[in-house]
């Protein structure tokens, strides 16, 4: 998408997700409560039709509005409404959901109690098609559905692209622009807290937390980034490999120290930082964690032996 | 400032990244077992380099560089550090004495300095920290004092790596008594090693090498020629340094031997676990080198990414520190590890200094904390 059009598109996604993803939207959905406004103004604006082939856009931009999702903990299967959309060359309006298959009978659904029809992936970056099934409404420690079909049908589905790994890239996504966000909230919260007679934030032990946090996010934006910039490349595997890993590091420190910055406050149901830390601790576990996927990189790397691991580091881009 | 723009080195840069490698392998044993910039101070491996037209690379040809991007600079540094080329001996030269001279230096300054440097003829050391003075710089005490024709200098220096084989130190000294504003009145003086009645003495450090120096000035003679910038206005010139400082592959590489030595190790049918900390150490190095080669795009296009810099030196430094960490608790019980202990320990013994040369972790902290505007 020429950077203009691509500027519009996520303007308006960012203002779509602030507006509507506020503390009450978010704890109603936790309880079950389907979002079914913002639904509708994510269809109105066309963002679930992104990703189709012809949209104009191109999977760069997908990841970019899947950050913004992920910066205002958008409570809708958004990921994998796009992507699902995209592989079936399906243009309707109803909800199709993608799910990851724990055996050959068994799938994990985001929002399957949601969906009008589901598919699911494999670590061998197979997509079924998924029929039949009995369905258990299960959630994740975010309380994000993630509902479990059990003694399903399932049939391939024939796509050229890697769909585990855009899967789990869609993770790092969502994970970047929340952990952004819980940078930003950490920052507000020690500017405005006052202890001793001045905010916390003048306190070096509090600065230093957040330093840290500030350059575990930075890498996680730039590992991310890479990852994107790798769709259709040869090495795009390795990079999800290296996003993801990357990735789930940076959330455990960084939902540690954040929460240490807020006190007590920070504990408390009432405030909206958990909203973005139990979806990072959620989805760092989601399509692979960090030694699922450091596996598969070091299994490449020593494949490849010793004396060639820095021409392998050594890429242009 | 988190934000850390993609970069893509230009193609030309492979034609240039195998040069580098037939070079390094055409050199005798390097006899290195590490990557640390710090320790391996090799003249004859300097001229040689130089010699290639690979230090002072994006220097204006008028002063012998070459005039080529900041990236191809990048792509002929990390190609050393990776194979534990001995580039002590230039490398504080290339990477900021001769910029710190390009921006602020006389013309007579250039012409007389940057040539040699260029050939890898001509060393320099940085002279910044004192007995008392360490981490708050500002606090210098070493003294310049106004004689016809320039300055006597007398003070300590410290920590001073390579002053006692380099040829010159850019010291930062005051020229005038300190005022309410610490900053005023510092200055940045070219001293020549050898003159009279400056001595160096070699300090032995834990791993057992002598690589950096107390310097002792006892009144040596300055002339004017030989001041950097405007007396007075050392303190901009030295914080100008840090972007090149602070943000090259030196600050993520120091214990990269010790990742070769460990994958040789594990290469043939790793475990998961094994395998995992290969990843694991591979992820952190991917992402690192990429912010690294984000701020080298910064300073190609006349930034001053200071914030960046340190971001990119707290994360490198960390991550240096906990590289022999991982590989070291993955180790298997079999095979050769006679390589790996050598690059384990060699580093071990140096990873210390990771966090502290070149601006403490808590000093880093503090300026990224500053970035953020908590103060
Ligand atoms: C191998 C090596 C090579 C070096 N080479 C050179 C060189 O070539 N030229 C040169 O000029 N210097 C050199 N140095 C010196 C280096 O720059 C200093 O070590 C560094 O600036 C810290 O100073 P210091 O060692 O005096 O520690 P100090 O400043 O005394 O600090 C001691 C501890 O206190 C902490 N601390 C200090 N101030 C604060 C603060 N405000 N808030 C929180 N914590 C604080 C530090 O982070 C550190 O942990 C070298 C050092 C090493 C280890």
């Amino acid at each position: 998408m020429v950077g203009h059009t691509q500027q519009l598109v996520l303007d308006s996604a960012e203002k779509i997700f602030a507006n509507g993803c506020n503390k009450s939207v978010l704890d109603a959905a936790e309880v079950g409560q389907f979002p079914e406004a913002l639904w509708a103004l994510v269809r109105e604006n066309g963002f679930h039709l992104l990703a189709l082939p012809g949209s104009g856009a191109e999977l760069e931009d997908v990841f970019a509005v899947l950050k913004i999702a992920g910066r205002y903990a958008l409570p809708l299967p958004l990921a994998e409404v796009l992507l699902a959309n995209r592989w079936l060359n399906h243009d309707g309006d109803e909800l199709i959901s993608i799910g990851l298959m724990r055996d050959s009978q068994v799938v994990e659904v985001p929002w399957g109690r949601q969906a009008s029809r589901c598919v699911a992936v494999n670590a061998q970056n197979e997509l079924m098609e998924v029929t039949g099934g009995d369905l258990r409404r299960r959630s994740n420690l975010a309380g994000e559905p993630r509902d479990v079909l059990i003694e399903v049908q399932s049939s391939i589905v024939h796509v050229e692209e890697p769909v585990f790994e855009l899967m789990a890239l869609s993770r790092v996504a969502l994970s970047a622009g929340a952990l952004q966000r819980v940078l930003e909230l950490g920052l507000q919260y020690a500017t405005e807290r006052e202890q001793f007679g001045r905010t916390i934030s003048k306190f070096q032990a509090i600065q230093h937390t957040l330093a840290v946090v500030a350059a575990e996010v930075a890498a996680v934006l730039r590992s991310a980034d890479a990852a994107v910039e790798a769709i259709g490349d040869a090495r795009f595997a390795m990079e999800v490999a290296t996003a993801k890993a990357r990735t789930g590091e940076a959330v455990g420190i960084v939902a540690e120290a954040v929460h240490q910055v807020h006190g007590a406050m920070g504990f408390t149901y009432e405030h909206e930082l958990h909203h973005f830390t139990r979806r990072l601790w959620a989805w760092r576990e989601e399509y692979g964690n960090e030694v699922y996927w450091q596996a598969r990189l070091g299994r490449h790397i020593c494949a490849l032996g010793a004396d060639n691991v820095w021409d392998f580091l050594a890429t242009r881009a | 400032m988190l934000q850390f723009d993609r970069v893509s080195l230009p193609d030309t840069t492979d034609q240039l990244r195998r040069e580098v490698r037939v070079f390094l392998s055409e050199c005798d044993d390097l006899g290195r077992a590490n990557s640390d910039f710090t320790t391996g101070h090799n003249a004859e491996f300097s001229r040689q380099l130089g010699a290639k037209g690979w230090i002072g690379m994006t220097w204006p040809k008028a002063y012998g560089g070459a005039e080529r991007s900041f990236f191809e600079r990048y792509v002929v540094t990390e190609e050393l550090l990776a194979a534990g080329a001995p580039v002590s001996a230039h490398w504080v030269a290339d990477r900021q004495s001769g910029p710190l001279l390009l921006t602020y230096g006389s013309e007579a300054q250039r012409q007389k300095y940057l040539p040699g440097i260029v050939k890898g003829e001509s060393f320099f050391s940085i002279g910044m920290s004192e007995p008392n003075t360490g981490s708050d710089l500002a606090s210098v005490r070493t003294t310049a004092k106004r004689v016809a024709g320039g300055w006597l200098v007398s003070g300590t220096k410290l920590w001073t790596t390579g002053a006692h084989l380099n040829h010159y130190i850019i010291s930062l000294v005051r020229t005038e008594p300190p005022s309410e504003n610490r900053h005023a009145g510092l200055s940045q003086l070219i001293v020549d090693l050898k003159s009279e009645r400056v001595a160096v003495r070699p300090i032995k450090n834990m791993a057992g090498g002598e690589d950096f120096n107390e310097v002792v000035f006892d009144g040596a003679f300055v002339a004017d020629d030989d001041v950097v910038g405007e007396p007075g206005n050392g303190w901009e010139q030295v914080t100008s340094e840090l972007g090149y400082e602070r943000s090259g592959p030196e600050r993520f590489l120091s214990a990269f031997r010790v990742y070769v030595e460990f994958v040789r190790l594990v290469a043939t049918d790793p475990s998961v676990h094994e395998a995992a900390a290969v990843g694991r150490i591979a992820a952190h190095l991917k992402t690192l080198r990429r912010m690294s080669m984000s701020v080298a795009g910064m300073l190609e296009n006349r930034k001053t990414p200071n914030v960046e810099a340190a971001l990119v030196k707290e994360l490198g430094n960390n991550f240096e520190k906990l590289l022999p960490e991982i590989a070291r608790l993955a180790l298997p019980l079999s095979g050769d590890r006679t390589r790996f202990q050598e690059a384990y320990q060699d580093t071990l013994l140096l990873s210390p200094s990771f966090t502290l040369r070149g601006g403490t972790r808590e000093i880093l902290r503090g300026v990224i904390a500053r970035g953020l505007g908590l103060r």
